[in-house]
């Protein structure tokens, strides 16, 4: 299990490095070098070498990752180009906001998603497993930011139920309900995203172990149908799902970019269209690093939670199966 | 001294499937006794596995409809049992061995807690008593360091191992009965032949009976206190083994015992195999199903399906012309399928030279 997880570690270390000497090369190779990148173009020749100089940019071009890569890991992001604000005060208040948005979609997926596929797996093409798949055939189907302004329309503009954006009502920062609130429409929107896939997943990968030989094994001991399912054949039809969420958990990161936008979240994917558009490369950078750590970390997160799950991978022989 | 254990009566089993429903056992009736050993062979298809997982009540789950019949076991009818009453006896009083014995253990959990497991599930007992239980069971399985063996999971094991953990499991509680079906198929020729010692060696200390699947006669000539002949879901011939194998009364039979590697005598070079297949169950054969394959069939096979009937004490055979057949008198010359020779059946033999035979002898 140690040996495991070392390895694990040792593997997330060598992704991430390899994502920041890709990160260093592409903004090293855009036309015009860094300096137009990290600076934006309309600059004097004369300040641009000034600028350089002080950014160290006319150093060799390992030395000049290593400066960069310390400044990425003390997270020293630098300050935003126009205002020249320092990045860190714009970026970790939109990592949490879109953390706090996903994770609510994701959980609430999870906690629906799960126990409904595994019930409808012991009760196939019943009335419950019909609708679920009616579910899920929508979430596929349907466009995440179509969704998102349906939504809107309906039960904002029309009925004035549900705020139709942002986080805040103005004047109510910090008021749980008053977030919770908005959090409503944006969340139904992620969740059923998430909630398709799951939902057939976990009912697959429950019929699947349904017919495994220890399954007739278990009922042939005596253990009662109840624990057949949930004791036995869970634990088991669990192992594939987790490699799935740990797939998704990028997702988790990077997705909102379109419903965030729909419902003016202020979180990363919103923050990534706008200072896009304001040609804010560093805070791009940022975010990218950020998002990059966050993607390794989860799959770390899969792969431990797998272990934990699946004796057989102790011995490393499913080890490679995750990545 | 020996009582009966287990009578199955006219036991049917069919499974819905496109082509129609197809009877996987089709009217068996079989009786265990006590501390006997009974085994049913028959080709791969003939209905084995769905008559002993009938017996347990698991054949439902996997779509398995019974259509008719009864079984008794000490004095009850299991097949009016509900699930909830059959979890009561599966495990406790009859249990099963399966073929495959990596998949038939779960690969979450420790070897020792899934034979732990099947005495909770039917004594009242704490945990460290039945994890006690499951090590001793191990121990007497023959597993060395059962203590560090309860903790491994199966994957940590061999084939080997595991079926002595599956055997652990089922003899755990003392049955009365256990089922093995086909327990040695999946493994090396030297494990088959320790793991069938085991099992006829823990049959002596509990006493237990065993119902033993197999489609190997030898394994069935070393175990068996009686043999039936399963085929296409139907018994065609049951006895003792001295009966089956010194006298046997049906061509299919015969066929089996004549493909036992070195059965009868050393001059035959080349192995026999009955000619054929076993036919589709959802279209059967018209009379005999066995009649398509068999070298004596005539057109009274080809009409009537004879019954299974009585013969000599104990014995049982379903074949119009048994005693012919036994006494090999429609045998020989003629058909060249004869019991006494390892002359393998030459594969030209057209059914007509059978006919011929058969109503010659019968004269
Ligand atoms: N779940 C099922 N659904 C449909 N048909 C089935 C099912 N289980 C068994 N059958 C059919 O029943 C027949 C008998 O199968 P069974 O498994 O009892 O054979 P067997 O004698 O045990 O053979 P083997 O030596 O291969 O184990 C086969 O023709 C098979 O196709
Ligand atoms: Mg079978």
């Amino acid at each position: 299990m140690t040996e495991y997880l070392l390895r694990r570690i040792l593997q997330s270390i060598v992704v991430l490095f390899l994502v920041t000497v890709f990160m260093f090369a592409l903004v090293h190779a855009a036309p015009g070098g860094p300096t137009h990148v990290l600076l934006g173009p309309g600059m004097s020749p004369e300040a641009m070498k000034i600028q350089e100089h002080n950014m160290g940019l006319d150093q060799p071009l390992p030395l000049q990752y290593l400066h960069w890569l310390k400044d990425m890991l003390t997270g020293n992001f630098g300050y935003t180009f126009k205002n020249h604000i320092p990045i860190n005060t714009i970026i970790w208040p939109t990592v949490g906001n879109t953390l706090i948005l996903m994770g609510a979609a994701w959980v609430l997926s999870l906690i629906i998603a799960i126990p409904w596929g595994i019930y409808n797996s012991t009760k196939t093409y019943g009335i419950s497993d019909n609708v679920a798949t009616v579910i899920a055939y929508l979430g596929f189907a349907i466009p995440s930011f179509w969704f998102g302004i349906l939504l809107q329309e309906y039960f904002s503009l029309k009925l004035n139920w549900f705020p139709l954006s942002d986080m805040w009502t103005v004047g109510k920062q910090g008021d749980i309900g008053n977030l919770l609130w908005h959090m409503v429409l944006p969340v139904t929107v992620l969740a059923l995203g998430f909630l398709a896939g799951y939902l057939k997943y976990s009912r697959a990968s429950m019929l699947e172990v349904l017919h495994e030989d220890f399954v007739r094994t278990a009922r042939a001991k005596g253990v009662p149908e109840r624990w057949v399912i949930y004791r036995h054949a869970l634990r088991n039809a669990l192992i594939p799902v987790i490699t799935v969420l740990g797939l998704d958990l990028p997702v988790l990161v990077g997705g909102a970019l379109l419903t965030e936008n729909v419902f003016n979240w202020p979180g990363m994917g919103r923050e990534f269209v706008e200072m896009a558009l304001a040609r804010e490369y560093s805070v791009l950078m940022a975010i990218t690093v950020i998002t990059a750590v966050m993607v390794v970390l989860g799959n770390l997160l899969a792969d431990i939670l797998y272990a934990v799950v699946d004796p057989r991978v102790q011995l490393g022989k499913k080890g490679g199966a995750s990545v | 001294m020996a009582r009966t254990l287990l009578e199955i009566k006219d036991l049917s089993t069919g499974f819905i499937t496109e082509g129609g429903i197809v009877k996987a056992v089709d009217g068996v009736s079989l009786t265990v006794e006590t501390g006997q050993t009974v085994c049913v062979v028959g080709e791969s298809g003939s209905g084995k596995s769905v008559t002993s997982l009938t017996v347990m009540r698991l054949s439902e789950y996997d779509g398995g409809q019974i259509l008719g019949g009864e079984v008794w076991f000490q004095g009850e009818n299991l097949l009016t049992k509900s699930q909830k009453e059959m979890r009561r006896i599966r495990g406790k009083r009859i249990s099963m061995i399966f073929q495959e014995p990596m998949n038939a253990l779960n690969p979450v959990f420790t070897v020792g807690d899934q034979i732990a497991e099947v005495v909770r599930m039917h004594e009242r007992v704490t945990r460290d008593a039945a994890w006690a239980r499951a090590v001793e069971m191990l121990r007497l399985v023959g597993i060395p360091e059962p203590v560090l063996r309860a903790r491994q999971y199966p994957h940590e094991l061999s084939g080997g191992m595991c079926q002595r953990v599956v055997i652990a499991m089922a003899l755990v509680c003392h049955p009365e009965l256990v089922i093995a079906d086909e327990p040695t198929t999946a493994l090396d020729v030297t494990v088959q032949a320790q793991i069938l010692d085991l099992l006829r060696d823990l049959q002596q200390k509990f006493g237990t009976a065993i119902m033993l699947i197999t489609h190997d006669m030898g394994v069935a000539a070393e175990m068996a206190d009686r043999i039936a002949v399963m085929y296409a879901g139907i018994i065609v011939e049951e006895g003792t083994v001295e009966q089956i194998f010194e006298r046997p009364h049906h061509p299919y039979t015969i066929g089996l015992l004549k493909s036992i590697p070195g059965f009868e005598g050393e001059r035959g070079t080349e192995l026999y195999t009955i000619r054929g297949n076993i036919p589709n169950l959802a279209r059967l054969p018209s009379g005999c199903r066995f009649h398509p394959r068999c070298p004596f069939a005539t057109d009274r096979c080809r009409q009537e399906s004879p019954p299974l009937r009585k013969l000599d004490e104990g014995r049982k055979v379903a074949c119009w012309y048994a005693e012919d057949v036994a006494a090999g008198r429609v045998t020989g010359a003629v058909t060249g399928m004869d019991v006494e020779s390892t002359e393998a059946v030459p594969a030209e033999l057209s059914p007509g030279d059978g006919q011929t035979a058969v109503r010659g002898a019968a004269k």
